[in-house]
C-alpha cells in the first residue's frame, strides 16, 4: 500500500449519558489503512460506527483510545483540513444564503483567492449541474440539490483528500451517475476518496479497497480483488445443452439454469475447458464463459449478518 | 479574515431569526406603550417648577431605558447562547469545522457577531433615549461615548458569560442561570441600607464575583440632570469598563477552553 492518507489504530469510542449512566460502545478498537489516491469505501449497516468514524477523522469528537492520522497530522488539525475537503451525512447548511454566497463563504474560511472566486464558484457549480441555482436560496432546493452542493463546497479548496458520508443520498438515478463519474475523475486526478455508502453496487464499480464495520468493530477491510475473490467457478452460456450431458455436469458438482436466451451453467474452473469442447463437439453453440465473482453485496449480507469478526 | 467571516455570517443569521423578529416588535410596542407616562408628564411640567420637571422627565427616560437596556442584557446572553447552540443542532457546524477553522476561531467569530448585533442595538437604544428626551421636551445631558460603550461592555460581559455556559448545558438552562445571575446581581449591589443576619457575609462575595450590571450600566448617567451634573473622571471611566471587559475576557477564554474539549455533534 502506498503512504497513508488515513490511520485508524485501535481506536475506540464509548458514547456516555451523563445523567442515565449509561455508556453505548459505538468503537471498539478499530483499526485500518486508506493509502493515498485509493477510492476506498466505509461499510456498514446504520450504527455501526461509520459516521462515528468519519466524526473522528474529522476531529468533531475525539476517540477515547487509539491513534489516528490524517495526511499525517492528528484529526481537526488546520494543516490537514486544508487539504480534506468533506461532505458530511445530511449536509445542512445556510439556509439564508445562495449558492454562490455559500461557496464564497467557504472559500474565504479555506483561505482561497477571493479574486478568481467568482470563477471558481462558476466551475464548481457548473461540475455539479447547479448553473442557473445561483441565486436560488438554499432553503428552497431540493435534497438532491443540496447533496450537490455539499459535493461543490468539498471540492472548492481542490482537496488531496475527500470524505464523502453518503455522498449520494437524496439524489436520483442521473444524480447518482453524475457523482459516480465525478469520483472516477478525481480519482483519475490522484485523489483520495474516503466514502461511506448503502449503495454497494456503486461503491464495488468506483472503490479500489473497502472496509467493513459492524457494531462498532472492524469486520473486513482488503483490496475489492482480495475481498471478493478471483472466483473458483465459472458460469457458461450455452444455447443449448444435451440431455445426456446432464448426468456427466451433475458429477463435476455443475448447476443448470434454463432461461429463455439460453442454458446457464455453472461449473468449477477447472471443468470449464472440458464442457466448452464437449458442447461443441455436440454442435452446441457457447454464448459466453464468465469467471463467477462474488458481489459486494453478498460479501457484505454474509459478513454482517454473521457477526464475523476482523 | 476567518473569525471576521463567521461573525458577518453569524450577523446576517440574526437578522433574519423569526424569534428577534418577533422579539423586536413585542419590543417597540412595549417602549410606545411607556411613552403614554412621558407625554403626561411633560404635560404636568410648568414654568415654575422647570428644574424638577427635567429631573422628573430624565428619571423616567432613564426608567424606560432600564428596562430596554436590561432586556439587551438577555438578548445579548440569547444571541450568544444561540449563536453556538443552533449551529450544533442544525449540523451546519460540522461543514464550517471541516474548513481550516480552528475552534476558538469559530468560538470568537460567533460572539463577535453577537456583539455586532449588540452594536446594532445599543444605537438604536442611545437613538431611543433622545427621541424619549425629546418628546419629553428635555435633553440627554450624558457624553455619547459613554451611552455607547457601557452597555457594550455590560453586554459583553453577558454574551461571554452566556457562551461560556452553553459550552457545556443546554441553552434553556444557560439562559435560566443568565436569568438568575442578572437579578442576583441587582438584588446584592450596594445600597445605603445596612444588612444584617447571615446574609451581610454572602453579599460581599456575590458582589465581587457576580457582573455588577449596575456599575456598567449607562442609567447612571442618563439620570444626570444640569442640577447635579458632575464630571465622572476618565480614571473612574477607565476602571469600571476595564473591569467588565476583563470579566468578558475571562469568560470568552474559559469558553474556548470548554469548547475545544466537547463534541461538536449531537451524540
Amino acid at each position: 500500500m502506498t503512504a497513508a492518507a488515513i490511520e485508524f489504530k485501535e481506536v475506540t469510542k464509548v458514547y456516555r449519558r451523563r445523567f442515565a449512566g449509561q455508556e453505548i460502545p459505538a468503537l471498539t478498537h478499530v483499526s485500518f489503512e486508506v493509502g493515498a489516491g485509493e477510492v476506498c469505501a466505509f461499510l456498514g449497516p446504520n450504527g455501526a460506527g461509520k459516521t462515528t468514524s468519519i466524526n473522528i477523522l474529522m476531529g468533531f469528537l475525539y476517540a477515547d483510545w487509539g491513534e489516528i492520522g490524517v495526511l499525517g497530522y492528528e484529526p481537526g488539525d488546520v494543516r490537514a483540513k486544508e487539504k480534506i475537503g468533506f461532505v458530511p451525512e445530511n449536509f445542512a447548511f445556510y439556509k439564508h444564503l445562495n449558492a454562490e454566497k455559500l461557496l464564497r463563504f467557504h472559500l474565504a474560511l479555506a483561505g482561497g483567492n477571493l479574486a478568481v472566486a467568482d470563477a471558481t464558484i462558476r466551475d464548481l457549480l457548473y461540475k455539479v449541474q447547479l448553473q442557473g441555482y445561483e441565486k436560488l436560496k438554499i432553503g428552497k432546493y431540493s435534497r438532491g440539490m443540496v447533496q450537490r452542493l455539499g459535493i461543490a463546497q468539498a471540492l472548492l479548496s481542490d482537496p488531496q483528500l475527500l470524505v464523502l458520508d453518503e455522498p449520494t443520498s437524496g439524489l436520483d438515478p442521473a444524480g447518482r451517475k453524475e457523482v459516480k463519474d465525478l469520483i472516477h475523475n478525481l480519482k483519475e486526478q490522484g485523489k483520495t476518496i474516503f466514502l461511506s455508502s448503502h449503495i454497494l453496487s456503486e461503491v464495488e464499480q468506483i472503490c479500489d479497497r473497502a472496509i467493513i464495520i459492524d457494531k462498532g468493530r472492524l469486520v473486513r477491510t482488503g483490496s475489492l480483488t482480495e475481498l471478493l475473490g478471483a472466483g473458483d467457478h465459472v458460469e457458461i452460456l450455452a444455447g443449448q445443452v444435451p440431455p445426456e450431458m446432464e448426468p456427466v455436469l451433475a458429477e463435476w458438482g455443475a448447476t443448470i439454469e434454463r432461461g429463455p436466451h439460453g442454458v446457464r451453467i455453472t461449473l468449477p474452473v477447472a471443468r470449464k475447458r472440458e464442457l466448452a469442447e464437449k458442447l461443441w463437439a455436440a454442435d452446441c453453440d457457447v454464448v459466453s464463459m464468465v469467471p463467477v465473482r462474488s458481489s459486494l453485496e453478498d460479501l457484505y449480507m454474509k459478513l454482517v449478518a454473521s457477526g464475523v469478526p476482523s | 479574515m476567518k473569525v471576521w467571516q463567521i461573525a458577518l455570517n453569524s450577523f446576517g443569521i440574526f437578522l433574519r431569526d423569526r424569534l428577534l423578529i418577533v422579539f423586536a416588535v413585542l419590543f417597540i410596542c412595549t417602549v410606545l406603550l411607556m411613552m403614554t407616562p412621558l407625554l403626561g408628564a411633560k404635560a404636568m411640567i410648568s414654568t415654575g417648577n422647570a428644574a424638577a420637571g427635567q429631573g422628573m422627565i430624565l428619571g423616567m427616560v432613564s426608567a424606560i431605558m432600564f428596562f430596554v437596556s436590561g432586556t439587551g442584557s438577555l438578548l445579548a446572553a440569547w444571541c450568544a447562547a444561540n449563536s453556538v447552540s443552533s449551529e450544533m443542532k442544525t449540523g451546519t457546524i460540522l461543514a464550517v469545522m471541516a474548513r481550516p477553522v480552528k475552534r476558538w476561531e469559530f468560538l470568537l467569530g460567533k460572539y463577535l457577531g453577537a456583539m455586532l448585533l449588540m452594536s446594532l442595538y445599543v444605537v438604536m437604544m442611545f437613538g431611543l433615549s433622545w427621541i424619549l428626551a425629546w418628546i419629553g421636551g428635555e435633553r440627554i445631558q450624558s457624553t455619547t461615548w459613554v451611552l455607547l460603550v457601557y452597555p457594550m461592555v455590560r453586554y459583553a460581559v453577558y454574551a461571554a458569560i452566556a457562551m461560556a455556559l452553553v459550552t457545556v448545558l443546554h441553552q434553556v438552562v444557560t439562559m435560566g442561570i443568565i436569568l438568575i445571575l442578572a437579578v442576583a446581581a441587582l438584588i446584592v449591589q450596594p445600597t445605603g441600607q445596612a444588612v444584617t443576619g447571615h446574609i451581610k457575609y454572602l453579599r460581599v462575595p456575590a458582589w465581587i464575583v457576580l457582573p455588577s450590571t449596575t456599575l456598567l450600566s449607562e442609567d447612571r448617567f442618563l439620570t444626570i440632570t444640569h442640577a447635579s451634573l458632575k464630571q465622572t473622571g476618565w480614571l473612574e471611566h477607565l476602571t469600571t469598563l476595564s473591569y467588565g471587559l476583563d470579566y468578558a475576557l475571562v469568560f470568552v477564554l474559559l469558553a474556548m477552553w470548554s469548547f475545544h474539549y466537547r463534541s461538536l455533534t449531537r451524540d
